[in-house]
């Protein structure tokens, strides 16, 4: 007991520069919706992210889903809408969501518009100025939030998994398809998945990553499954079927399905019948989504 | 305080290497204590043979006698323990003042310990023991106390020795000589051995095991009363001596001489082993020595009951017969009274009628007499008649008189005989009654009992009948034939049968099963043959049900098991066994449903299981043969198809669980059509355990079967396809020409879905409890949708190929973990 604390005591020093500081803490289906802010060194600057801790967090180590959300919308959406707590308190799930962009960095256009710079990150790593200092959300997500993560909260390390909407919906799908094994399960809810061949998808690439497409393709979920090899993936879609960004073909999913068919990629696709983009659309089938990441993550 | 204290007690080496056969002496002392103290409880005995009871009961008790002693004696032990058990630990600290310092054996401290304690406490005298008393259960507990202070104080942890757990392990005893040695590290357990050197760790570790083996089986060798009383004035130092005495008891017993010896003793040759060793040879000796005896007294025991009865019935046998004899004299001697006086009074009468006979001739021959005399005068008188004419005149009638007088001729033959008539007599009677003492009157009819439950076999019937007492009986004939239900007054009534027997019950055999038979039954002896007892209906037993396998279903909670009378006429009921056959070898009845009416029984059972299920059929005369058994594994649901619901077109292959459809056409007309069948639909149903709760099946199909499967309702429309109406729930897998196309229907709806992976194997989940009966592709575990429906009614599985094609069941798999996430 004694030397442990020592250690804990010792690596809380050592991690002062990744100090959090509480925004809210809300008791949520007997666990703990909270918000939390802190210095990115990844994005460098201030960002918050919600995070439920379930009763069971409590006594011993959740696996963590993380939840990537969609255009426009900061950590607060996906903790007031999607009512994803009840189902994670149920299946001992963390469930960790992220804002989609740095914050406050003054870059020049960054709020000229809603589908680009902030509230639209698009969980890549710019490599085009201005934007390739602060954003790093695919770096963020994938590493420095794990890692604030596992550091202070009772994370199991072994045990993540990842889900979004829209643009998160693309950057769940990347995620897991660029780091095999390093998410037991995936899903997404109306995804971007094929952002190459869609308007946003191709202004947001061309603006971060610049106009060579072959550096695009790295951020491709359907040209990604495309050359996915690693351990195998269960991929849930849910698309709304009166998604009028599906219909304006910004979502395209039937070329995710198509490489995933030719790559056997276990994919299930569900075109809910009268479902719009919104977060009514998310919480009539988050339920779905935390039993689906339950499965390989309590498994 | 404590705690130090008994750390640094635990250091005293052992001072008692020496002088072992102190130990022995004292062992063999409370030995003889225990011989003295087990004759001693004789009193039951005298005062049952007061009582009066048969001596050679009373002598059959006097070993179990023997034997409580015994246990009384272990039950003091056991109360010794927990009394010393308690003080122990008060006696440790003033003891250790005494032994920390020391670092060696010192013998003679010992004994002046032995010899101060036992002198200020008396605590042997009683048993006659003194100081060798090899008693130390106290001595052991301190050992292992000391084993768990070690742990916990937390010094030896440090040094990196084993955990607290490991110390208090019986082997611990050891520990406290090896402080300082550092042996303590060492957890050998101790194996006795005769090569090892008589040294060091060998007489310690011998000790001790013999030690507690004293304290185990020892009667009690030391006051407990004592001890406890000295324990505030010094008990503590009590322990020291019994440390010494311990080292000193002999360790080793040469089974030649059969007498405990030190090891430096000379015993070359001799087979030696260690004490504790050598007194549980002797004890198991002992003990089965006892057995023996035990064994016989129970013989001799069952043998006096029996001769006790032998000895009441001789009784009633003499008295039957007495009564007999006494009776049949008495006939005798009346019946030979009466004939006396029939013949007495016979030869009056005679007598009587002859003198009768005799007077009436004498009287006869008088009055001849006086005529013939009167005429002789007569003629006299005439004779003398000198005138001539009146003598002629008188003659003449005279004359005529005399002629007719004597015309008469003179009867003198005798009336009567003198003899009398010898008459032949006729004793036959009365010899056959002398006959008929020995033997005894013709029986009465014997009464024939009904039948006793469980006595029949299948061909066979077991009759009993009895007699009345009096009755002798030579043999006796049972009679029988069967009773046929239906048979007409025309008919003539089956033949019968008849069998001599000697006893009063006969096994008839070679009987048809489950039938009826009458029977009735006569006594004959000598005189003769009794009447029929009254008709009694006997029953074999039924035949064994067959069960039908193909009819039966499981889940990992229930088994359903199904099966043929095997008995045209009808039984009572069946009783179901089942037993649990995870080892092969146990055939036991676990189990026994009895008194189930129908051919079928629905049974909980634990899940993960393998069970063996076999039925018999039961009528009044009993149980019949087990059914062939079968075996039932509750790892997953299991079924079978129900075949009268496939579709003409659809072919069921020999195992029942693969389906195919044909290519070639079979024109409508050579259909069978029942209402059963799924006319439209290529379909069948499968007959699942009516049980709620989770089931879980899976389906292989092709890459291109063209298939649907789910549930359904029992009385799903046979001439709808599956998923289109309201009563049945399933998957569907269409080819087009651009894709695979699943769809999951009910009611004619489905959610549009898309699978990039064909499944293959397809696993079904049916969940009565939350509604839900989910479809998974097996093989990569994976969810492909669940329906949400309240089961108002048991389900069934649905299987059906909309285009040719085959599909496999695979049953009897055990839900994987991930449909609980479906």
């Amino acid at each position: 007991m004694w030397p442990q604390g020592v250690r804990r005591i010792k690596a809380a020093e050592a991690s002062k520069a990744m100090a959090l500081t509480q925004v809210s803490s809300n008791k949520c289906c007997g666990g703990f919706q909270k918000v939390f802010e802190h210095n990115s060194s990844e994005l460098k600057c201030r960002m918050k992210f919600g995070i439920y801790l379930p009763p069971k967090a409590e006594s011993s180590k959740c696996p963590v889903l993380y939840w990537l959300s969609g255009l426009t919308c900061t950590e607060q959406n996906f903790i007031t809408k999607a009512g994803a707590q009840q189902a994670a308190s149920e299946h001992g799930l963390i469930i960790v969501a992220p804002d989609t962009s740095p914050r406050g960095c003054n870059i020049e256009g960054e709020d000229e518009s809603w589908d680009f710079g902030t509230g639209a990150g698009f969980y890549v790593n710019a490599t085009d100025e201005p934007w390739k200092a602060n954003y790093r959300m695919y770096a963020y997500v994938t590493e420095e939030l794990p890692r604030l993560i596992n550091a202070h909260f009772p994370a199991d390390p072994e045990k993540m998994s990842i889900s979004g909407h829209s643009m998160g919906g693309h950057g769940a799908l990347i995620c897991a398809l660029k780091n095999p094994g390093k998410y037991k399960s995936v899903s997404a809810f109306a995804p971007i998945c094929n952002p190459m061949q869609c308007a946003w998808g191709q202004k947001a690439f061309g603006g971060y990553l610049g106009s060579d497409k072959t550096a695009w393709e790295a951020y491709d979920a359907t040209v990604l499954a495309g050359s996915y090899a690693g351990p195998q993936l269960d991929i849930l879609i849910d698309q709304g079927r009166d998604d009028q960004f599906l219909s304006a073909g910004q979502l395209l999913p039937d070329n995710l399905i198509a490489a995933c068919t030719e790559k056997k990629i276990p994919v299930v696709f569900r075109l809910q019948q009268g479902y719009d983009h919104s977060y009514f659309f998310i919480f009539s089938f988050i339920n779905d989504h935390i039993k689906h990441h339950g499965k390989y993550l309590n498994a | 305080m404590r705690r130090a204290d008994s750390v640094s007690h635990a250091a005293p080496p052992p001072p008692l290497r020496s002088e072992p056969p102190t130990g022995v002496q004292g062992y063999a002392a409370s030995a003889r204590r225990l011989c003295r103290r087990a004759p001693l409880p004789q009193h039951p005995r005298e005062r049952s043979r007061e009582s009066g009871a048969c001596p050679t009961t009373l002598t059959f008790e006097q070993p179990r006698l023997d034997g409580s002693v015994k246990q009384t004696h272990r039950l003091e032990v056991i109360a010794e323990e927990d009394t010393e058990t308690e003080q122990e630990p008060e006696q440790e600290p003033e003891q250790e003042p005494e032994q920390g310092p020391e670092q060696g054996p010192d013998p003679a401290d010992d004994d002046l310990y032995d010899a101060d304690e036992c002198g200020r406490y008396g605590m042997w005298d009683k048993v006659g023991l003194g100081v060798e008393l090899p008693t130390n259960e106290p001595y052991v507990l301190v050992a292992e106390k000391k084993g768990g202070t070690f742990g916990s104080g937390g010094e030896m942890a440090l040094m990196g020795l084993p955990d607290e757990k490991e110390m208090s392990a019986p082997v611990s005893t050891f520990q406290r000589f090896s402080v300082e040695s550092n042996e303590s590290l060492r957890f050998e357990p101790y194996i006795p051995s005769d090569e090892e050197e008589p040294g060091q760790l060998r007489q310690q570790s011998g000790k001790t095991v013999y030690d507690e083996d004293v304290f185990e089986e020892e009667p009690r060798t030391g006051g407990t009363g004592g001890r406890g009383d000295s324990d505030p004035a010094g008990g503590g130092a009590a322990e020291a001596p019994a440390d010494g005495d311990e080292s000193e008891a002999a360790d080793v017993f040469c089974t030649e001489c059969m007498t405990p010896k030190t090891p430096l003793e000379p015993h070359k040759n001799h087979r030696v082993i260690q004490i504790p060793k050598a007194a549980m040879e002797i004890k198991d000796d002992l003990c089965a020595k006892m057995r023996k005896l035990e064994e016989q007294i129970a013989q001799m025991e069952n043998f006096a009951g029996h001769l006790e009865e032998i000895f009441i019935t001789v009784e009633e046998n003499f008295g039957r017969q007495e009564q007999n004899l006494e009776q049949h004299y008495n006939d005798v001697i009346q019946t030979l009274t009466q004939r006396y006086d029939d013949r007495a009074s016979g030869l009056e009468e005679e007598k009587k009628v002859k003198l009768q006979t005799l007077y009436t001739q004498l009287v006869d021959c008088g009055k001849t007499l006086d005529v013939s005399k009167e005429l002789i005068e007569a003629a006299q008188e005439v004779h003398r008649n000198e005138d001539k004419l009146a003598f002629l005149q008188a003659v003449i009638p005279t004359i005529d008189r005399i002629e007719d007088f004597t015309k008469e001729e003179l009867d003198l033959k005798l009336a009567a005989t003198m003899e009398f008539e010898n008459s032949a007599v006729d004793l036959s009677d009365v010899k056959q009654m002398m006959e008929s003492i020995n033997i005894v009157p013709a029986p009465s009819a014997p009464v024939i009992n009904p039948q006793v439950p469980n006595s029949a076999g299948s061909t066979s019937v077991r009759v009993c009948w009895s007699l009345f007492s009096d009755d002798t009986v030579e043999y006796y004939e049972l009679h029988y034939r069967p009773v046929l239900e239906d048979t007409t007054a025309e008919e003539p009534p089956p033949e019968e049968s008849k069998v001599k027997v000697k006893e009063t019950y006969r096994t008839v055999t070679d009987l048809l099963p489950n039938a009826q038979y009458e029977f009735w039954v006569t006594a004959t002896n000598t005189t003769g043959i009794s009447p029929p007892s009254e008709k009694a209906v006997y029953m074999t037993v039924p035949s064994p049900p067959v069960i039908k396998p193909r009819e039966c279903a499981s889940c990992p909670s229930a088994a359903l098991i199904r099966w043929e009378s095997g008995n045209t006429n009808p039984v009572d009921s069946y009783t179901v066994e089942l037993s649990e056959t995870d080892e092969e070898t146990s055939d036991a009845i676990t189990e026994s449903i009895v008194a189930v009416p129908t051919c079928e029984c629905l049974v909980q059972l634990q899940p993960g299981r393998r069970y063996c299920f076999s039925v018999r059929a039961v009528n009044i005369g009993g149980p019949s043969e087990r059914s062939h058994p079968v075996t039932v594994h509750t790892t997953g649901t299991f079924f079978h198809l129900l075949e009268d619901t496939a579709h003409p077109c659809l072919s069921i292959s020999e195992d029942g669980f693969t389906m195919f459809y044909g290519d070639e056409d079979i024109p409508i007309s050579a259909m069978m059509f029942s209402d059963n069948t799924f006319a439209q639909c290529v379909a069948v149903l499968g007959e699942l355990i009516p049980v709620r709760g989770r089931h879980y099946w899976e389906v292989e199909v092709e890459d291109h079967t063209e298939f649907r499967i789910g549930v359904a309702y029992q009385d799903t429309q046979r001439n709808g396809y599956l998923g289109g109406n309201n009563t049945s729930w399933c998957m569907r897998h269409v080819v087009t020409p651009s894709r695979h196309k699943y769809e999951f229907l009910h009611n004619g709806w489905t959610q549009d879905i898309r699978i990039t992976i064909n499944p293959h194997r397809i696993g079904v989940s049916l969940d009565y409890d939350t509604g839900k009966l989910s479809f998974f592709n097996a093989v990569l575990s994976q969810h492909l949708y669940t329906f949400d429906c309240h089961f108002l009614r048991y389900v069934h599985p649905c299987f059906a190929l909309d285009h040719p094609g085959a599909l496999t069941v695979h049953n009897g798999i055990e839900a994987p973990d991930y449909v609980h996430y479906a």
